[in-house]
């Protein structure tokens, strides 16, 4: 029996996403939005972890309102259930405030085990995970591309540039799942029909959670965004052939012999 | 009023730019991703007339000491001991805050390889500071403040971040944005050999570490040559043709977001913002439109070699040469060429 809790992003799908240039946050409004893809995985990991040894697992985001519909996908792929917190006061958070909101709710649960995904497709900080388990004193791993239990012991692998490598974790403990290596589920009628019949989504303001206005959201944000501007672009020689496909590579090859990017075996 | 979880500071105490500097795993050299971050750091030092600090922590890298000031450290702080051989995030994240809480400097850098993103942002939450991922540059505006640049979302934008009240103001930042420095064995600066407390590794235990065999394959940050595949190439087959392409050229094939998506080639040849970035002397993008996010990743490429059907596609605003054609017409004719001046070269190889 494995206790579990998932953190899941609300996400913007798009590639034109903007930034309210006087506020300097997300502008949300006509973008349509989806869990974050990697956190699928994050929720696909821990359904795996449940089918082998049982447990339970309670998904969380940190989010307005719209998420719910977030947390009914991933409750329809088989989570038990599902806490949105949910205030004004924790908006325009940063990954500081945003990890200590997520700590304090995660403390008043009952857990083993907290999975992230890598990274948000709309920030792609990879930060929150290895904060969350700083705030709560956690041993944690990134990047796990298998996790499994050995004498109530978490054993997990993980592969970087150059070492692939297996830990051993005591539990609680939290980790993130790589992103790319898990197909998360699809949703399963009967678990909407549960959803629809039980409502195990529960929401949390900070009126639950009690929590210093100067710890929290913009106030909690020591990072602050001052300007934004439009990529600067690396000057190139934009030069273009249009031409039979063997003239342009004859072309081509000139050029570069030219500048003496040619190495010939 | 602040948040009572963070401690009082005197942001007047800190002082200088500080690297976060690791060691390969035979403990032989510098990775690369630290002397990157250290010529960034020399330039923005530069620019708050201060030091450039670098933590070098590790197993057996007090013998690396001088590395880091002959690509531009004044100083450098080592902690050298046999209870970092291993590592873990938890030890040495508190390693860098002990060290770093100790000398208090304004700015403090991580290379954003895999081991770094998953520390730096544990270090920044110890200080209960702000931390700004994969910056791709920086800056001090007019008030002084230290500015960390990094494009979020989009990469079509950057955004400007300032740390408001809290110190150091931390970023970390991916391998290959920033260029290597000269090598300058002229240079001098001061080392500090540092004891700090090393709490041991706590619910955590390395089981086993395996290097991954790199089967004589360049990974594509390291190459010199890159030949990338987009969408419009459409099938596993035809990365074949850019692998012909790419041996030819002594070099390696790599792929866009969309190309890795569709499973024609491996997450960890991927170039652009979510990939790797590359620098190259010769990047050869074929039938990638040149989306912001990729063209992220090749900032740092000498020359980029664009082939695409469409005129209008972004990439050829990137690119140094254009080539408007079908892929499938114009990489052939690339090797047959290619063959036949190696064939007139003495026989081939
Ligand atoms: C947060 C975020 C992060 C991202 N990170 C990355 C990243 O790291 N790397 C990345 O690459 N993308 C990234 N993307 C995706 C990016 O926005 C683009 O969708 C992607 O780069 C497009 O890939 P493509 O150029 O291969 O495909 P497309 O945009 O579909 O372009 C295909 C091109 O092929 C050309 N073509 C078709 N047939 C032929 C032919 N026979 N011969 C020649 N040309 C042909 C077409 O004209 C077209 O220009 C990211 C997106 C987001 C939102
Ligand atoms: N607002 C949030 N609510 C719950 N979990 C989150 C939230 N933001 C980030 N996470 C988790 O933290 C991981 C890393 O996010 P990021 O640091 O934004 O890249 C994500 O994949 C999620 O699992």
């Amino acid at each position: 029996m494995l206790k579990m809790v998932v953190g899941i992003k609300w996400v913007p799908n798009t590639t034109s996403v903007n930034i309210d240039p006087k506020t300097g946050t997300l502008i949300r409004e006509g973008i349509p939005s989806v869990v974050n893809p990697h956190d699928l995985e994050a929720v696909e990991m821990a359904l795996r972890l449940k089918d082998e040894y049982g447990g339970k697992v309670t998904v969380i985001t940190m989010s307005p309102p719209s998420a719910i519909a977030g947390l009914e996908h991933v409750l329809g792929m088989g989570a038990d259930e599902a806490i949105l917190v949910s205030d004004r006061a924790f908006a325009g958070a940063d990954t500081l405030a945003t990890s200590y909101v997520l700590a304090k709710v995660i403390e008043r649960l009952d857990y083993d085990l907290i999975i992230f995904g890598q990274e948000t497709i709309d920030s792609s900080t990879a930060h929150v995970g290895a904060q969350v388990a700083s705030w709560l004193d956690l041993p944690y791993v990134y990047y796990v591309t298998h996790a499994e239990l050995r004498d109530r012991k978490l054993v997990v692998r993980r592969s970087l540039e150059n070492a692939h490598e297996t830990y051993e974790l005591e539990l609680p403990a939290l980790i993130s799942v790589a992103m790319h290596t898990l197909h998360p589920r699809r949703v399963k009628v009967s678990n909407k029909l549960r959803v629809k019949l039980e409502n195990p989504i529960k929401t949390w303001s900070n009126q639950v959670l009690g929590l210093d206005p100067e710890c929290i959201g913009l106030r909690g944000s020591p990072t602050a965004l001052s300007k934004i501007e439009m990529v600067p672009k690396v000057p190139r020689k934009n030069e273009v052939f249009r031409g039979d496909a063997r003239e342009a590579a004859k072309w081509l090859l000139e050029k570069l012999m030219e500048e003496g990017l040619l190495k010939l075996g | 009023m602040v948040c009572k979880e963070w401690p009082e500071i005197n942001l007047e105490e800190y002082e200088g730019v500080w690297v976060a500097a690791f060691a390969d795993d035979e403990g032989k050299e510098i990775e690369e991703a630290s002397l990157q971050l250290i010529g960034a750091a020399r330039e923005l030092a530069d620019k708050l007339n201060t030091h450039v600090g670098v933590a070098l922590i590790g197993s057996g890298v007090r013998k690396l000491a001088e590395e880091p000031i002959y690509y531009g450290a004044d100083r450098v702080y080592v902690v050298d001991d046999e209870r970092l051989s291993t590592y873990y995030p938890t030890v040495w994240g508190r390693v860098l805050y002990e060290l770093a809480s100790k000398y208090k400097p304004e700015v403090f850098l991580i290379p954003a390889t895999l081991r770094g993103r998953e520390l730096a942002p544990y270090v920044a939450n110890s200080f209960r500071t702000g931390i700004t991922a994969d910056l791709t540059s920086m800056d001090v505006n007019e008030r002084g403040d230290v500015v960390l640049i990094r494009p979020p979302f989009g990469g079509f934008m950057l955004a400007h971040i300032v740390t408001r009240n809290r110190r150091p103001v931390m970023g970390s930042v991916r391998p290959n944005i920033f260029p290597t420095p000269e090598r300058d064995e002229s240079r001098r600066g001061e080392i500090h050999e540092e004891r700090v407390e090393i709490p041991p590794p706590k619910g955590i235990r390395l089981l086993s570490r395996e290097p991954i065999l790199k089967k004589e394959e360049i990974p594509i940050e390291k190459a010199d040559v890159i030949v990338a595949g987009g969408k419009g190439i459409g099938s596993k087959e035809g990365f074949e043709l850019l692998k012909r392409l790419a041996d030819l050229l002594g070099g390696v094939i790599a792929g866009s977001r969309k190309a890795v998506d569709a499973g024609w080639i491996d997450h960890d040849k991927q170039v652009g913002q979510t990939g790797k970035a590359v620098k190259p002397n010769l990047y050869i993008a074929v039938a990638i439109s040149g989306a912001a996010q990729h063209v992220f990743g090749i900032r740092e490429a000498k020359r980029v070699v664009a082939i695409n059907i469409d005129p209008d596609a972004p990439i050829f605003e990137h690119a140094d040469y254009g080539i408007v054609g079908d892929y499938r017409e114009v990489v052939p004719a690339l090797i047959e060429l290619l063959e036949e001046m190696k064939g007139k070269k003495g026989g081939g190889d």
